[in-house]
């Protein structure tokens, strides 16, 4: 039963990568966008440097991410036992927001910008180590809280309001910026699949993959977990290395994301529950794989809407996976085939 | 603290009196039937810009400023009085100003640059901000203290200019600001004045809204003259341009991530265009100035373009590479003609494009002719564009 | 004959809560306890007297104040969780609807501390699991999940968790709260069976004294004041611990039935002449309603309860007069 569920969602994910690579505002004809997929060669310039530069990237890079967004969600929703956790409920990707506010909002100075470009960093890269140091700044924080602490409830809690405090910060920020700062962060906190090429496409996949693999080498202990901490410690987990754990692997999963497509929302939270209805269990070893392909699919149909096929604008991603994600969710929880998800 | 204690409700309500007296008084003089007002002697001459008109009256000027179009359009009224005079009837909604105006408040570096073309800028006595300044005037003023920074529009500091008792506040306006957001200011009885310069979409109609500036400090024929030079010389340098025998292709602006935003063919970018003889794919485009394009839409033209113009805040190709590697692959890049319009920038960071620019569109355009067609122009030197290397 | 070693033993024992740098709170201590396998260990007594806090304490989920704590003769301060978990495991009193699990799913969970990395089950896991479901007879719910189990089935198959993970000693937190009569029965039974069967040691803190007092091989009675008395339930009757233990709160012990008096005595004196389940009921009723049961015949009131063939009648006598009732219900509306 579960290998028919594979295969039609490999099939999907199959169908949504082509979709996703074949649709956008320029108008390719199929068999020209397959050619340049396999034989890059075309008579069109132009279309080789959409679809090798524009588009494949894309794809690729919104398969990451919908791996990693939902298995950090996953591993947030079983640590607090919460069906609502989701990869930015520590925090996380407000910290990472908190580095690209300072860049950006203080960037109009001059006298900044020289001083940074001393240390060889600019541009794009500038964003993204930014983004990972507020990212590992609130991990620290977190985890050093949490080591003491030892009711998972209050280590969310604490997560919750720490990630509400970095945003009153920016707020604070903003709110003395001029307009245009202003629009260049705003731009920023709609998130976006399109910009990682590259040698940045490189390190993103190496970094969502090693999340990936400590998350599915902690499967054993994610299912403990599920019983709460009591059972968990009784039978014989360290409750506290592996909240470690999970927070640090999460944390690289979230952060890494976001450091490189800005916050992308949704998709942590609705994807797990998509994912525990669909296979109908609760073991992490065949979860973790079933949310990557779940959330692969789920994040290329975002892209592939976001795109508006045809038009010349382009909707911001963050918009989309939550109006085409919270429907499935509801569908799938209250709907008619009544698959309970938590 | 007594200039305070008599300036504000004291002012406001002497104001309040006089026009009553007026009101009453013009209402015993006036001959049955007929209103009494003062009679208009004629309008300043506006070519270009659709966003004000001024009128001429016996014992004032009126300015009418228009935001929005068509059937929308909203306009402020303001009446500039000379010391002493009698304000005017049937003008409630307006508001006052003293002229010629001493003690000015400005929010916009485009502010500066009117004062400067009219030779007023050491009335400044308020700025937004002290980093985007580049009048040497008004630098010096700052340094010698003479400057007080109110803080950016939205954020200023009402206590602070009420007790500057500034002759005027200009502020940006926008088609959905109202007076009424500064309505602290004018009860206390600061002028304010919203200004739409950057609304106009030709680069001459912007730049005469000097002659606003003009109005305000009785410098009309100063700034009348100047303004006529820098007309003449725009319209030849534009005949030249649209002349051009061969159109180079161009882009305009920076990507972020998916989307391109572009100038459409409303935008006052568009007219210079026009003027410098381009070919520009959305140079027809109606819109509201700027187009949200998705990267993909603009990566082909940018990869035929001859030059890449505006690309942001970017200094070196190493910039523009650093954003995004795919940029290397367009056309321009690989042929170096990418210009910016950060030549004249100023070591606190404050572009004078968006200054004096503002009130030079004739070097602007000059600047592009350049640029597009060297050889057309081979003695002009770059004034705001460098190229990117 | 050779002295078994204790399961579970504790040397001066104290346990309590430790709030930061403040000096620890101890409610209860010191206590030496001894634990032998193959026996069903009851643990009772009134609320808040530190069941609960004694339970974590000896599993390894609290610290313990003072004293010492040893399993199969190990410090179990010093060991691992991961080695505490081959020795004890819990059913608690922690919810645990959540999660999308399957009985079977959390079932197998109980061999946490031998499957693999990945938590793959080896043949011999899978033989420890389908052990643990024939013993508490889950074998019906399997394929269901957690949230349609009634409590007395879900309790039942925490404690095949527990069985899964194989250890020598099963420690249960109040396993029949919330548990209808039926299941509490069941359940108190099912425990008894298993100590004997698989010679584990079971120790259950519990509400349940009159179910406890029928099963238990060994009780240990906790008192408010931080004591602990412990032994065979009936000598920890007869020798009045019992009635000692729970004196405090006002309840009465009769050790001739082994049940708690609810009314006080009454006022009124009656005897009641009879014997079989018709004379104990009957007496019953009049304690209820009010009279002091006397001794003989020289009360004044006196009812005779005759049994023939399984019919009932009664026959009051008063001062002379004498009435007769086939129904209980008449007796008592006469008195």
């Amino acid at each position: 039963m579960n290998k028919i569920k594979i295969l039609v969602l490999l099939s999907l994910l199959v169908i949504a990568f082509l979709l996703d690579v074949a649709l956008g505002s320029v108008h390719i004809p199929v068999k020209e966008v397959i050619k340049v997929l396999f034989t890059p060669d075309s008579v069109n310039e132009s279309w080789i440097y959409i679809v090798e530069k524009i588009r494949l990237p894309k794809a690729l890079t919104a398969i990451i991410v919908g791996c990693g967004l939902s298995v950090s969600g996953l591993q947030m929703q079983t640590l607090f036992r919460n069906p609502l956790a989701g990869p930015s409920v520590l925090g996380i990707t407000a910290g990472a927001s908190l580095g690209v506010a300072l860049v950006m909002l203080s960037a109009g100075s001059i006298t900044s910008l020289y001083t940074i470009k001393e240390l060889g960093i600019s541009g794009s890269w500038l964003i993204i180590i930014a983004s990972s140091l507020g990212a590992a700044l609130i991990m620290v924080i977190i985890v050093s809280i949490s080591s003491s602490l030892k009711d998972n409830v209050i280590v969310l809690i604490v997560g919750v309001m720490i990630g509400n405090i970095t945003l009153s910060i920016i707020s604070i920020w903003q709110y003395f910026s001029s307009p245009e700062l202003i629009k260049d962060y705003l731009m920023w906190t709609f998130g976006s699949l399109g910009g990682v090429t590259g040698n940045q496409l490189v390190i993103l996949a190496t970094v969502v993959f090693a999340g990936l693999v400590i998350s599915f080498l902690s499967s054993k202990l994610l299912d403990a977990l599920l019983l709460g901490d009591n059972y968990a410690r009784s039978m014989g987990l360290t409750v506290q290395r592996a909240r470690l754990l999970i927070v640090l692997s999460t944390s690289v999963l979230a952060g890494g994301i976001t450091a490189f497509c800005g916050p992308i929302g949704f998709i942590g939270i609705a994807v797990p529950h998509l994912a525990r209805a669909l296979f109908n269990t609760s073991n992490h070893r065949i979860l973790i794989p079933a949310c990557c392909l779940v959330g692969t699919v789920l994040m290329l149909i975002c892209d592939i809407v976001a795109q508006l096929p045809g038009s010349q604008t382009v909707l911001p991603i963050n918009v989309i996976t939550a109006l085409v994600g919270s429907p499935v969710v509801i569908w799938i929880i209250a709907g008619p085939t009544k698959l309970r998800g938590f | 603290m007594m200039r305070k204690l008599n300036y504000s409700p004291l002012a406001g309500l002497f104001s309040c009196v006089l026009v009553f007296l007026l009101l009453t008084s013009s209402c015993k003089q006036a001959p049955a039937g007929k209103k009494h007002t003062s009679a208009k002697t004629g309008s300043a001459e506006i070519k270009y810009a659709k966003g004000f008109t001024i009128d001429y009256y016996d014992s004032y000027k009126l300015i009418s400023i228009y935001s929005g179009i068509g059937t929308q359009r909203d306009t402020a009224q303001y009446v500039l009085l000379p010391a002493g005079a009698k304000a005017p009837e049937g003008y409630q909604k307006a508001q006052l100003i003293q002229i010629p105006v001493k003690k000015l408040v400005a929010m916009a570096s485009t502010h500066v640059a009117q004062a400067d073309f009219a030779g007023v800028a050491n009335e400044i006595v308020g700025l937004g901000s002290f980093k985007y300044i580049t009048s040497p005037v008004v630098r010096k003023n700052i340094a010698a203290g003479k400057v007080k920074d109110v803080g950016v529009d939205g954020t200023m500091n009402d206590e602070v200019l009420i007790s500057m008792r500034p002759g005027l506040v200009i502020v940006m306006g926008n088609p959905d600001a109202r007076l009424s957001k500064y309505e602290t200011l004018s009860a206390a009885g600061v002028p304010v004045m919203l200004n739409s310069e950057w609304l106009e979409t030709t680069p001459l109609g912007r730049a005469e809204w000097v002659k606003v500036m003009a109005a305000l400090t009785n410098t009309e024929k100063l700034v009348n003259a100047k303004f006529d030079v820098i007309e003449k010389e725009y319209k030849k340098l534009a005949a030249i341009g649209r002349s051009a025998k061969t159109k180079p292709s161009i882009i305009s602006g920076m990507p972020f991530k998916g989307t391109w935003n572009v100038p459409d063919g409303d935008s006052y970018m568009a007219e210079f265009f026009r003027d410098a003889g381009v070919s520009y794919k959305w140079i027809n485009v109606k819109g509201k100035g700027s187009l949200p394009l998705n990267f993909e839409t603009v990566a082909p033209e940018a990869l035929k373009a001859d030059f890449w113009l505006n690309p942001g805040y970017v200094d070196s190709k190493q910039d523009i590479q650093a954003l995004d590697g795919r940029y290397a692959d367009f056309k321009p890049f690989k042929s170096g003609n990418i210009f910016n319009f950060n030549k004249r920038v100023n070591d606190l960071g404050s572009n004078d494009y968006w200054e004096s620019g503002a009130v030079n569109p004739q070097l602007i355009l000059g600047d592009l002719i350049k640029i597009l067609h060297p050889e057309l122009l081979p003695d002009h030197q770059l004034v705001y564009y460098k190229q990117l290397n | 004959m050779a002295v078994k070693q204790p399961l579970l033993h504790t040397a001066g024992l104290t346990i309590g809560y430790r709030s930061g740098k403040n000096p620890a709170k101890v409610i209860a201590g010191p206590l030496n306890l001894d634990l032998y396998a193959g026996q069903l260990i009851c643990l009772l007594g009134p609320n808040g007297c530190g069941k609960s806090t004694l339970l974590r304490t000896v599993s390894g989920l609290q610290q313990a104040v003072g004293g010492s704590i040893e399993l199969e003769g190990k410090n179990l301060a010093k060991l691992k969780p991961a080695e505490i978990a081959r020795l004890i495991s819990l059913v608690l009193t922690d919810n645990v609807r959540s999660g999308n699990l399957d009985v079977y799913s959390l079932i197998s969970l109980g061999r946490y501390p031998y499957s693999g990395w990945l938590g793959i089950l080896s043949q011999q896991d899978k033989e420890a699991i389908d052990r643990a479901i024939t013993a508490t007879d889950t074998v019906a719910f399997l394929g269901r999940k957690l949230d349609s189990l009634s409590d007395g089935e879900c309790q039942k198959v925490m404690l095949a968790r527990a069985m899964a993970q194989d250890t020598p000693l099963i420690i249960l937190d109040e396993p029949t709260a919330h548990l209808d009569l039926p299941s509490r029965i069941q359940l108190m039974r099912l425990l008894h069976q298993l100590a004997k069967d698989t010679n584990k040691a079971i120790l259950i803190s519990t509400h349940e004294l009159d179910l406890a007092l029928q099963v238990a091989d060994q009780i240990w009675l906790m008192s408010s004041g931080g004591s602990l008395a412990a032994g065979l339930p009936e000598e920890l009757v007869l020798n009045g611990s019992f009635q000692q233990a729970f004196d405090k709160d006002g309840i009465d012990f009769d050790i001739n039935t082994g049940t708690f008096h609810i009314h006080t005595s009454g006022r009124k004196s009656i005897s009641v002449t009879g014997e079989g389940p018709a004379a104990f009921w009957t007496r019953k009723a009049l304690t209820r309603i009010g009279y002091a049961l006397g001794p003989g015949v020289d009360t004044d009131e006196q009812v005779l309860v005759t049994e023939i063939e399984g019919v009932a009648s009664w026959t009051y006598k008063k001062q002379g007069l004498t009435l007769s009732f086939d129904q209980l219900k008449e007796l008592l509306t006469v008195l």
